[in-house]
């Protein structure tokens, strides 16, 4: 997972949740059915797919999935 | 890189098309590792269960509460895959974080009125850890861990009273960090008991209350599944890691797969690479490895596993392509073979694809092919089966003969809540209903066969000791089951308590010997009118008449105790379209379509004869009124004569004897 589609690709595969280009930038509650339980499982996801380990504190604290893949692919 | 199956599931999310394909689904599962699993769980999970039923309206689906201590998200939707791969559509209910006190506790709450199915109640060590104090002694964890035992106690109970289904509790693991934090060696070890002492504290809820089941998490832990995540348990207060609660998904679907009636019956194994190394037709029998030797012990292992899942009633078949009369000399002949040719039920060694063999052996024993267990070393063979009779489960070994134990009790195929007499013995039973089939080939005509098998039949009221089989025939049988109500010993606890209920148990038997309690009728007297709520036969003893001598005796004894109607129903499913015209075969008239139940009326004018070539026994009330008679089959005086009997009478059976006797000679 080097770009931006493919972490929405993954989302959209790995969660079943109908991310977007559009709405990856969106606040986590405006992304349809998102819910805080997916949080712990999209860890678990980025963590495998990246094989290092992320921070669960920040990750947590995010607010939208845009900023998440930031952290997952370090900037 | 991920399965063909697992593709094609992905492909049916992405094109929008799960829900369509619904019943594909199982088939692409079964070919899912447990990391696909995972991911197929959340993808299922985000499906709208209505549409699905919808769509699909067979498709079992159950209501699953899950309550616990901390973050259980994962379980969800990994209950939902599980289930899937069951051909279940799981409906998880989550509750409030933390609420399993309050839920459980109060029979009022919102969980009790949810008419939940099942409830999964998931304990972790920070139940107690929670409430420790800082810093803590080894009596501190005795006091909270007697605290919390006492609440579970009393939820036990509160569960079983309120009669809400099926309560799952978890043990609650010992975790890493805890002893750990003892630095005398005599402090550890006092914790170690304490913490065990109320784990079987809550294993003991099991025996206590019927409607409870206790999973124990240590045989899971010790598969080598981490216990907790700490960086979720201390961040997301996720105390039990994601792993372990995929597992306990997994528990989960084998007990509801069975409280479903979908448990299996019949376990098929290949020989060659299968229950012995090496090929018969080309090792011979002294070079076939059956024990002793390094691969030899793995095979004893398996063979050792056989028999004893084949002790506890789960019938045994071997089908293998070999030399028929080589394989019966190796099961016969072998020194140190543990598993005989007596052992099994059926051994089909021929040249037949082997779907042919499974599909004869599941209609020769009467039982769906969606009640066998096929198992095999040959990913081929397995392919063969699993594309021929999707319905049959297989279970594909590998080249490693000591990972076949652990392959084949991954999936708990032959679950079930007690192991009752009747299993015992019926590998032996299926034996002589092959003998049985084998007696009918000599006669010219059915009713020949039937005057010579001299088939008995007991009608009697249910005993507690008779519940646990009734529960058990209520979720085994498919075919010759009217309204098929699952009920479990709890419920069939109700049924008996309940005055105006009658739960009429039936056992038969012939010159062959004992088939067992083979029926059951639930009844229900509301006044002058008696509703056959539901009437079940286990199939071993179909085309026999012993469904019309129970009807003819049921009509009988309802006139005689004051009934003016009888009402049966007849609710449709997958597996008993055979029964559908059964009360119109016995005088009743169709009285009005609910739209999943059809119902029949009798008003007892004219009642059917009992059937000549079976002797009835009756040991059954119908609303205060009790009657003790043995009617032989033979007296075929018109029912409504024999309606005035009112007092004990008893009848010798002289005139079967004599008939039977007659028509041998």
């Amino acid at each position: 997972m080097t770009t931006l589609d493919m972490f929405v690709e993954l989302v959209r595969d790995e969660l079943g949740l109908p991310v977007t280009r559009q709405n990856v930038g969106s606040a986590l509650e405006d992304i349809p059915g998102w819910d805080s339980i997916h949080m712990l499982a999209l860890l678990m996801v980025l963590e495998r797919e990246t094989s290092q380990r992320l921070s669960l504190p920040e990750m947590l604290d995010a607010d939208s999935l845009q900023s998440i893949y930031e952290m997952a692919v370090g900037r | 890189m991920a399965s063909a199956a697992a593709h094609r599931l992905l492909d049916l999310h992405r094109d929008g098309r799960l829900a369509a394909e619904y019943p594909a689904v199982r088939g692409l599962l079964t070919e899912h590792s447990q990391p696909e699993l995972v991911t197929a769980g959340r993808l299922l999970a985000r499906l709208d269960p209505d549409e699905v039923l919808r769509l699909h309206p067979a498709v079992p689906s159950p209501r699953i509460a899950v309550r616990g201590h901390g973050t259980l998200a994962a379980v969800l939707p990994a209950l939902v895959g599980e289930l899937a791969r069951h051909g279940i559509l799981g409906r998880p209910m989550p509750g409030d974080f933390d609420s399993y006190v309050f839920d459980l506790a109060d029979p009022g709450s919102d969980l009790y009125a949810s008419g939940a199915d099942l409830t999964l109640c998931l304990l972790d060590p920070h139940v107690v850890l929670d409430e420790l104090p800082s810093p803590w002694q080894p009596p501190d964890v005795g006091r909270v861990l007697d605290e919390k035992l006492a609440v579970l106690e009393r939820i036990a109970a509160t569960f079983d009273a309120a009669g809400a289904g099926t309560l799952v509790l978890t043990t609650i693991p010992l975790p890493p960090d805890l002893l750990g934090q003892l630095i005398a060696h005599r402090s550890r070890a006092r914790v170690g008991v304490l913490w065990r002492e109320a784990n079987a504290r809550l294993l003991r809820l099991a025996d206590a209350y019927p409607s409870v089941v206790v999973l124990d998490l240590d045989p899971l832990l010790a598969e080598g599944i981490p216990l907790v995540d700490p960086r979720q348990s201390v961040y997301a207060k996720a105390h039990l890691s994601a792993e372990l609660l995929a597992r306990v998904a997994r528990e989960v679907g084998h007990l509801v797969r069975h409280l479903l009636g979908r448990g299996r019956k019949c376990l098929v194994v290949d020989l060659d690479e299968t229950v012995w190394g090496g090929v018969l037709g080309e090792d011979g029998i002294a070079g076939i490895e059956v024990a002793d030797s390094h691969r030899g012990e793995a095979f004893r292992a398996f063979q050792r596993l056989l028999r004893q899942i084949g002790s506890q009633g789960v019938l045994l078949a071997a089908v293998s392509k070999n030399d028929s009369e080589q394989v019966r000399a190796a099961l016969r002949e072998h020194p140190r073979l543990t598993v005989r040719e007596e052992d099994f039920v059926r051994v089909s060694a021929n040249w037949r694809p082997k779907s042919e063999n499974l599909a004869d052996l599941a209609r020769d024993l009467n039982i769906g092919v969606d009640s066998l267990v096929f198992v095999d070393d040959s990913d081929c063979e397995c392919g063969l089966v699993r594309h021929a009779l999707p319905d049959v489960a297989v279970v594909r070994l590998d080249d490693e003969p000591a990972l076949h134990v652990r392959a084949l009790l991954r999936d708990s195929w032959f679950e079930t809540r007690e192991v009752t007499g009747d299993d015992l013995a019926r590998p032996e039973r299926y034996r002589k209903e092959l003998a049985r089939g084998e007696f009918l080939d000599s006669f010219s005509s059915i009713q020949d066969y039937l005057d010579q098998l001299e088939v008995r039949v007991v009608l009697a009221g249910a005993e507690a000791r008779d519940v646990a089989r009734v529960s058990q025939l209520t979720l085994r049988t498919n075919q010759f089951n009217m309204t098929t109500c699952r009920l479990t010993p709890a419920e069939v606890e109700a049924w008996r308590d309940d005055a105006a209920g009658h739960v009429v148990t039936v056992h038969s038997g012939d010159r062959f010997g004992d088939n067992g309690l083979v029926g059951v009728l639930f009844l229900r007297r509301e006044d002058e009118v008696l509703r056959i709520e539901n009437f079940l036969l286990s199939c071993r003893v179909f085309a026999r008449g012993i469904e019309h001598a129970c009807l003819a005796a049921v009509l009988r004894r309802a006139g005689e105790a004051g009934v003016r109607e009888v009402r049966g129903f007849y609710r449709p499913s997958a597996r008993n379209g055979k029964v559908a015209d059964l009360y119109p075969a016995f005088g009743f008239l169709p009285a009005g379509d609910e739209p999943e139940v059809t119902e029949f009326r009798h008003d007892l004018a004219v009642l059917p004869a009992p059937p000549a070539h079976i002797e009835v026994s009756e040991r059954f009330e119908l609303g205060g009124v009790a009657l003790r008679a043995a009617s032989p089959a033979t007296t075929t005086a018109m029912a409504m004569a024999t309606a005035t009997t009112t007092a004990a009478t008893t009848v010798t059976a002289t005139a079967a004897t004599t008939q039977s006797g007659g028509n041998r000679a």
